[in-house]
């Protein structure tokens, strides 16, 4: 390990200006994505600044705003009192079983809500530092392009990088139109729609979000739905658990009878951020809820994949995942 | 049966299980020494080539760095010395990716690596030979006399002629062993004798490779392996880092801890290689084999050969005319293959099995049945009869406790909400052997209470071997078993065979009843007295009043044990559940049943069978290492990438032991159980998911992809 500087922030304001004042510096959450990746010298900050004393962990409705009657969650609250949060249980299911289908018990009582946005990607080129990789090492090439590409992404890629975003959390975010609030050196606080908050790669991939150095995120919202009674996680792995996804799907409806009123598909494991399907869910509105119909949009999704060299599967298995997901939704999240 | 009176037999609780649960059980790196410094190896970014030049300067300015060694200042050793897998700093030529070419040694491990990231290492490239597929036609013969072509009958006329027959490839990837103790050596020299405080499977053989690689005699090592934290295999043979802590730790003058980091260990120290396995089975209408023939395909070093026997089961399982058993291997720049749990017939099970399951369900025949009429009357390799064999009362008790009757013959045929649900079975095997053990018996007696030590150089991996030599001691001398202390794990004490090949049981058992025997008859000689009942040592003890007295024996398998085929034998039964949707397998239930000879403590013993089956998961649904066909690295260098079964993938397991005495196979009728617990269980799997979804799938691990 490289070494740095430990500082332990006591408010928000002046660990914001310390991260903003040094290009170098980092935050350090739970530790569970940036320690490891020090020790393998692919992040390589000079400080690390202790964000753990600030607070802003707390889950709680939403009272005011265009938010109102929705649930705030504290961006440095720990991913396992999310997931168990009565708030969260209750009113955003798909959210617990999504923070709990990622990683394990000891990893998410460390993890935390922003950390985990922040997870870099799981790409074994971008993790082994004598290997080419334009986002750890800008214009070194793409290991995984030409390389061992079975995790890697089916939509959204660009030749300079294939990778996709791990996060399970983030992907359940996306299908409720989550919006993560950050706050800069000068006190002001911004809103970002989940959609906008991870970037495709483009000619870029070393941004993996759109968050600027020294915003530190206070909280993610979550509005409120009707969503509740129908969704459903579904995660296919290589293990039963402790696995990476190679294909997930956040899949949550509301229906009127037997018409689809409202629905909506996010995916995981697929590309550079989650994969939300707005067209897919655009087809199934107004329709019954039908195996036809579910194989319809989940045709839909997949119209635009481009899988690489080992991921093809991909493509069948996403299609198989988000019908699976929106009939396991339908029968209340129970497979 | 099990005799109430009797240590061996029951399931008493680990010896050593306290000391480990609490943290006292010294592993590798916990012993004690001095002021030690950190080493961390530096390994190689090119798989094929030689180093032009290593750039130490800004390393050697980092802060706590002691020394940095490389081929440019590496003391003289010995190639030849017996340590595996090459890497020794002896010169700059590169044969696979992440060879060792440097050693830093400083105050603190987190200094030794943050030094490593400064060296500047530039090479001369050239093509490495990597990608599988596009060598394995340049298989040529291997060296190993074992390995030659063995030839019954002509099988391709039988398989010309047969109506019923099966060709198929299978395929098992490279693995890893990756123990929970990655591989660790703490060197601390005392004058030029050096202690390495490092876990082996086979403490003397640690000590002689590390004598003779270091240019010392075998008594100016010792090493020191009261735990092993996992092996596996991977610490049968020892590699470079144990030398080369010795080495950091004479250039340094004091003490040195050398540990491998989890992503170094896949480049370090062997792996299991990757299998091309043809099998071509005939039989007649009725169910009887007319040919078997197992011919395999596999890689080693570029300079060092090591061929996993995968042919083994083939050799013995079944009775056919004619047979044919091949092997071929490629050198290819990775890290030479070595011993891996089960090696060769966990492998070439899931090739023989499934092929068997296939034969089968194309004669409609149940798959048990088929198997128990082509059981062999003697071992058909060499003729000789059987020490005992278990293989149709395994597969018959077995059939019974899982409820095979259940099993629909036909694939889908069987469906629970969402889930194909199939039944799968296969038959396995293992050798017996008993190895050359020496072992000392001392008796002390403090008024009425008598204790003994036992003391050899065996390894315990964990499996038990503390425990098993209390309960064998405890009998043989007629103490309790808390008046019996065994000491192993140290080349100091007398030389016992390793903790490999399913011998150690059997090799250390043997050897320590036999010290026992030999005390008991020293001190009936000594006391010059006949009894009617013969009295125990422990009993001679008190009514001849001594106070100490020691023997030491060198214990031999009995001679007439090579007039018989040994083996242990068992069958496997598994239930899957396979998601119709997205291919996910998952095992509800796993029996494995196994005749293993005199068991000597079931609870151990479980442990041991159901330890071997959650690896046969493993092997089946989810370990494989995967090499970057260009560059020869690894993508998968952690346990995050390296899937090992998590505990949701193993669903019920459960364990039968055939109550069998094998008279012929040792004198106390010993088989083990380390290696037979993973054989055949990748093919039950297999084929539970065949028989669940209609989908064969030859190519291990079973993942969601390849069941689509
Ligand atoms: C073996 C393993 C398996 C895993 N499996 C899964 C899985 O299956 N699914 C899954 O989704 N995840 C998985 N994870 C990832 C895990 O969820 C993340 O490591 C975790 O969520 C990161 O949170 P943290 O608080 O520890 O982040 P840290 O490691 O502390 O931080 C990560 C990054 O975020 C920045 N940061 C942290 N908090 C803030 C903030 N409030 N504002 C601004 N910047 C911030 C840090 O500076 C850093 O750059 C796994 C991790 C491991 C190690
Ligand atoms: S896919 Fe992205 S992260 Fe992976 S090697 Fe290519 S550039 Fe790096």
């Amino acid at each position: 390990m490289r070494p740095f500087t430990y500082t332990r922030a006591n408010d928000a304001t002046s660990a914001i200006k310390l991260l903003t004042e040094n290009p170098n510096a980092r935050f350090l959450a739970g530790g569970t994505n940036l320690l490891d990746l020090m020790k393998e010298d692919v992040e390589r900050p000079n400080t690390l600044i202790d964000i753990s004393d600030l607070g802003l962990a707390e889950v709680k409705s939403i009272a005011n705003g265009v938010n109102k009657g929705g649930v705030s969650m504290g961006g440095l609250g720990k991913n396992t009192d999310a997931a168990n949060h009565p708030l969260i249980r209750q009113h955003y299911p798909l959210l617990t079983q999504a923070i709990l289908a990622g990683a394990s018990g000891q990893l998410r009582n460390m993890a935390t809500n922003g950390g985990n946005l922040l997870q870099r990607t799981r790409c074994p080129y971008f993790y082994e530092v004598s290997m080419p990789c334009n986002k750890r090492a800008p214009g070194t090439g793409c290991g995984a392009r030409e390389g061992i590409n079975r995790m890697h992404a089916i939509f959204g890629w660009s030749d300079q990088c294939v990778a996709v975003y791990p996060s399970d959390m983030a992907v359940a975010l996306a299908a409720l139109d989550a919006v993560v609030h950050v706050r800069n050196a000068a006190g002001q606080e911004r809103q970002i729609p989940i959609a906008d908050f991870h970037r495709l790669p483009g000619n870029q991939p070393e941004k993996d979000t759109n968050l600027v150095h020294g915003e530190l995120i206070t909280a993610i919202e979550l509005p409120p739905n009707r969503l509740a009674d129908k969704s459903y996680y579904l995660k296919v792995r290589d293990r039963a658990s402790y696995a990476f996804a190679l294909v997930s799907v956040a899949a949550a409806l509301e229906t009127e009878g037997a018409m689809i009123k409202q629905a909506r598909i996010a995916m995981g494991g697929v590309a550079h951020k989650p994969w939300r399907a707005l067209k897919a869910e655009q087809l199934l509105v107004g329709k019954e809820a039908t195996e036809a119909n579910f194989n319809q949009a989940a045709e839909a999704v997949m119209a635009d994949a481009k899988p690489l060299a080992h991921n093809a599967f991909k493509v069948e298995l996403g299609k198989r995942s988000i019908v699976l997901a929106l009939q396991t939704a339908m029968n209340g999240g129970k497979l | 049966m099990k005799d109430t009176n009797k240590a061996v037999g029951s399931p008493i609780n680990r010896i050593d299980g306290i000391a480990k649960v609490t943290g006292k059980a010294p592993y590798s790196m916990d012993h004690t020494v001095t002021n030690p410094a950190y080493a961390l190896l530096v390994k190689s970014t090119i798989a094929a080539g030689t180093i032009q030049d290593i750039d130490s300067a800004a390393a050697e300015k980092a802060p706590g760095v002691l020394a940095i060694i490389t081929h440019k200042n590496a003391p003289k050793l010995n190639v030849k010395g017996g340590l595996r897998g090459g890497a020794l700093l002896q010169s700059p030529e590169i044969e696979f990716f992440g060879q060792n070419i440097g050693i830093v040694v400083a105050e603190t491990f987190e200094q030794a690596r943050y030094a490593s990231r400064l060296i500047n290492v530039t090479y001369e490239k050239k093509e490495p030979k990597v990608d599988f597929d596009l060598v394995a036609d340049q298989a040529r013969m291997p060296k190993d006399k074992d390995k030659a072509d063995a030839k019954r009958g002509d099988v391709q006329a039988a398989l010309r002629q047969a109506t019923h027959k099966v060709e198929e490839v299978y395929e098992t990837p490279i693995e890893h062993h990756h123990p929970m103790e990655p591989h660790a050596a703490i060197a601390e020299w005392n004058g030029d004798k050096v202690t390495l405080y490092s876990s082996a499977q086979i403490v003397n053989g640690a000590q002689s490779a590390a004598a003779a690689t270091l240019n010392l005699k075998p008594e100016q090592v010792r090493i020191v392996s009261p735990y092993i934290g996992g092996g596996f295999g991977s610490k049968g043979g020892q590699w470079a880092n144990l030398a080369l802590a010795a080495v950091a730790a004479r250039q340094v003058n004091r003490p040195v801890k050398l540990a491998l980091t989890r992503q170094q260990m896949v480049n370090s120290v062997g792996l299991r290689q990757h299998n091309r396995q043809k099998v071509s089975l005939a039989a007649t209408a009725d169910g009887k084999l007319t040919a078997l023939a197992h011919e395999i395909t596999t890689h080693c070093a570029i300079n060092d050969e090591f061929v996993e026997p995968c042919g083994d089961c083939s050799k013995i399982m079944y009775d056919s005319p004619n047979s044919l058993i091949t092997y071929r291997v490629v050198p290819m720049n990775l890290i030479v293959p070595t011993y891996t749990r089960g090696p060769g017939k966990s492998t070439g099970s899931f090739a023989l099995e499934s092929a068997m399951d296939e034969l089968a369900y194309t004669l409609k025949m149940d798959p048990i049945e088929f198997r128990i009429k082509n059981e062999p009357a003697r071992d058909p390799s060499n003729g000789k009869p059987w020490s005992s064999r278990t293989t149709v009362q395994c597969l018959r008790e077995g059939a019974k406790a899982f409820g095979w009757e259940k099993r629909k013959p036909e694939p889908r045929q069987n469906a629970q909400g969402n889930y194909w649900i199939g039944y799968g079975v296969s038959a396995g095997t293992y050798p017996a052997h008993q190895r050359p053990t020496s072992a000392l018996v001392k008796l002390n007696r403090t008024g009425n209470e008598v204790k003994a030590t036992i003391e050899l150089a065996a390894a315990d991996l964990g499996t038990g071997t503390y425990t098993i030599l209390t309960q064998t001691a405890a009998d043989a001398l007629g103490l309790a078993v808390q008046n019996v202390h065994v000491k192993i794990g140290d080349s100091d004490l007398p030389p016992a065979a390793g903790a490999v090949g399913s011998v150690g049981a059997a090799s250390y058992a043997n050897a320590v009843n036999d010290a026992c025997e030999k005390i008991t008859q020293e001190l009936l000689t000594k006391s010059g007295k006949q009894f009617f009942v013969r009295p125990t040592a422990a009993q001679l003890m008190l009514s001849e009043k001594l106070t100490d007295y020691q023997t030491r024996v060198d214990s031999k398998p009995p001679e007439q044990a090579e007039e018989y085929s040994a083996h242990s034998f068992n069958a496997n039964f598994a239930e899957v559940a396979v998601n119709k949707s997205t291919g996910m397998v998952r095992v509800n239930r796993f029996l494995a049943v196994t005749g293993a000879g005199k068991i000597l403590n079931p609870k151990t013993a479980r442990s041991q069978i159901i330890g071997g089956n959650v690896w046969g998961i493993g092997m089946a649904l989810t370990e494989e290492s995967v090499v970057d066909p260009r560059w020869g690295n690894f993508v998968t260098r952690s346990l995050g990438d390296y899937h090992v079964p998590a505990n949701l993938d193993i669903g019920h397991l459960d364990a039968i032991f055939i109550n069998e005495h094998d008279e012929h196979v040792n004198t106390l009728g010993i088989k083990g159980i380390g290696e037979v617990g993973i054989v055949g269980v990748a093919a039950a799997i297999a084929n539970a998911v065949f028989n669940a979804t209609g989908k064969r799938v030859r190519e291990l691990p079973i993942t969601p992809d390849k069941v689509l």
